[in-house]
């Protein structure tokens, strides 16, 4: 498998933009999988590697990432952006999906310590509407988000450690 | 999507009327998502919320059918597996089963080959397609807002044609958006717009049953005040709709019931958001109305049970007293401490719209607390048997009779 060429032997991707898998819950990897392969979630690099792997192959890629141990990612994350970020993720109750230190569950993403690049991309996505969402959950979450705002949601994100 | 966030934004306002006093500078919450909107503060630690559908169907070797148990007489066996997410089933002329999946976004068709089942995707990356009907050669398939059609699929299953889009002027949220498709006695497609929420006043344009021609003409309203009704059936001699309906959630362990109804005419208002289970007013919503002003249900199924398939049996297999009852197959709770429904009921008539008898038909996916399967939807084979879905293990299972 080509996959740690971009997220890392274990899972913890270094690029810029690209996410780290490691600690992701199994249903959630293997969800983003299927969207991959069924077209409903779209990825230049992506799509083409998912379009070719079995239900087995999703099942054992999950699981191998979901045992992998997370590590924060090195993109620098601003103080007072993050402090504003955090009174943010309590009154838009990101907790009540991503748990209470934003470590996801079940078919829920981890976000704690994700690249900030990546965060950006994926929140911006979600207020756009043109993110692929299992239950149009983070889409409609999103919507009253400023562009200041998900900046600061972002940069709290991604200095979170466990 | 832009109705979606209309929606939302209206219920946010709604949950916040009462923060309008405040000091200008106090920051409003935002919407909660959809599943725990409605939540009171009094439950604002509890650990409830919906169970994740698995992404991927339990290996046929794998599903303890041996647990599921019918009344003396009824064998239940496994008919197919490794169905990701299976659901709504309709058969097509040339005895294809069509099943239809809601996460998975797949349509798929089951070709009976006596003693195996060969299952085909025959169509993916769909938005929550959830409803599925047959009728003069051609599938019909609902996702969220959009209804279309497969001309002649039974002959290409394995290049199947472009799916036509036959109505498309629908609401686009997903809450509750998802449908149950089925064509009534008047040749119309049937389907549920559900109310965007838990607990809202929803726009005039929700939380009904509407039905619309083959052609896309002719849409209309079937009936109102239906939170969410994702299986329906019509009486077999009577040719009345007969539907389940979910109830709200967070109103704790037993209240409101889940409900069966029957809706004889068009027009009639099943009392949502008023008015729960035909007699327990909403606490915020039901401040002045009155229950009366609704049509109550025939029957109260249990709290948080999810009725969601209901199908008159017709066949000859069965002793002759099950004709004509319904099988109510409820996927089970998550919003209740203990769990409850995950099992197929039974419900026997003794006149139009009143119940004389309701009890277990098959049961057996719940084991204590823990779950292996969801039963969601019903349907009969030719020879009188019944088959049942499992959306969770993936599934589909047949029950037979003999003496």
């Amino acid at each position: 498998m080509p996959c740690a060429a971009c997220h890392g032997p274990d899972g913890n991707a270094t690029i810029p933009g690209t996410p780290s898998l490691a600690g992701q819950p199994t249903f959630f990897t293997h969800w983003q999988l299927i969207k991959f392969r069924d077209g409903r979630r779209k990825d230049e690099q992506m799509s083409p590697f998912a379009a070719n792997l079995t239900d087995d192959d999703m099942g054992d890629l999950a699981a191998f990432y979901a045992a992998q141990t997370p590590r924060p990612r090195a993109s620098a994350a601003d103080p007072a952006r993050a402090a504003a970020g955090r009174e943010l993720t309590l009154r838009h109750h990101c907790a009540s999906c991503h748990m209470p230190k934003l470590q996801g569950q079940k078919q829920v993403a981890r976000l704690a310590g994700q690249d900030l690049t990546y965060l950006l991309k994926l929140l911006r996505g979600f207020k756009a509407q043109t993110a692929s969402d299992l239950d149009g959950t983070m889409t409609m979450a999103a919507q009253p988000l400023t562009a200041e705002e998900i900046e600061n949601l972002a940069h709290y994100i991604a200095g979170l450690t466990d | 999507m832009r109705r979606i966030i209309a929606v939302v934004m209206a219920v946010s306002l709604l949950a916040a009327l009462g923060l309008w006093l405040l000091p200008a500078q106090a920051q409003q919450p935002a919407a909660p998502p959809t599943w725990k909107q409605g939540q009171p503060s009094s439950l604002a630690d509890s650990t409830l919320a919906p169970i994740p559908q698995p992404p991927a169907p339990m290996k046929a070797g794998d599903i303890p059918v041996d647990k599921l148990k019918a009344p003396p007489g009824f064998k239940v066996e496994l008919w197919a597996a490794e169905i990701n997410n299976a659901r709504a089933m309709t058969w097509g002329d040339k005895g294809t089963l069509f099943v239809s999946s809601r996460v998975a976004g797949n349509v798929y068709a089951v070709v009976d080959k006596g003693g195996s089942r060969e299952v085909k995707v025959i169509a993916k990356g769909l938005n929550l397609p959830n409803g599925v009907a047959f009728k003069d050669g051609t599938l019909y398939i609902a996702e969220i807002s959009r209804i279309s059609k497969m001309e002649g699929i039974e002959d290409k299953l394995d290049s199947p044609p472009q799916m036509v889009t036959v109505y498309d002027t629908l609401p686009k949220d997903l809450p509750h958006g998802w449908k149950y498709l089925a064509f009534g006695p008047d040749g119309k497609l049937y389907f549920n717009i559900g109310a965007p929420c838990n607990i809202c006043l929803p726009p005039d344009t929700h939380a009904n049953i509407s039905r619309v021609g083959t052609d896309g003409t002719g849409f209309e309203y079937w009936a109102h005040g239906v939170r969410n009704s994702v299986g329906f059936d019509w009486h077999p001699v009577t040719k009345e709709l007969y539907f389940s309906m979910h109830a709200r959630d967070w109103l704790g362990n037993d209240s409101p019931s889940d409900r069966l109804d029957y809706a004889p005419k068009k027009g009639m208002h099943f009392g949502f958001p008023f008015c729960h289970q035909g007699d327990t007013l909403d606490p915020e919503l039901g401040k002045g109305k009155h229950c009366n002003d609704y049509v109550k249900p025939i029957l109260k199924t249990g709290p948080h049970v999810a009725g969601n398939g209901v199908m008159f049996y017709t066949g000859a297999m069965f002793p002759a007293e099950y004709k004509n009852r319904i099988l109510l197959a409820q996927r089970g709770s998550w919003n209740r401490n203990e769990k409850t429904g995950y099992r197929v009921m039974m419900v026997t008539l003794s006149g139009n719209g009143k119940v004389a008898k309701y009890e277990p038909f098959v049961q057996g996916w719940l084991q204590g607390q823990e779950i292996w399967g969801r039963p969601v939807y019903t349907t009969q084979m030719k020879d009188g048997s019944v088959l049942i879905s499992d959306d969770y293990a993936g599934a589909i299972y047949r029950v037979s009779y003999s003496k």
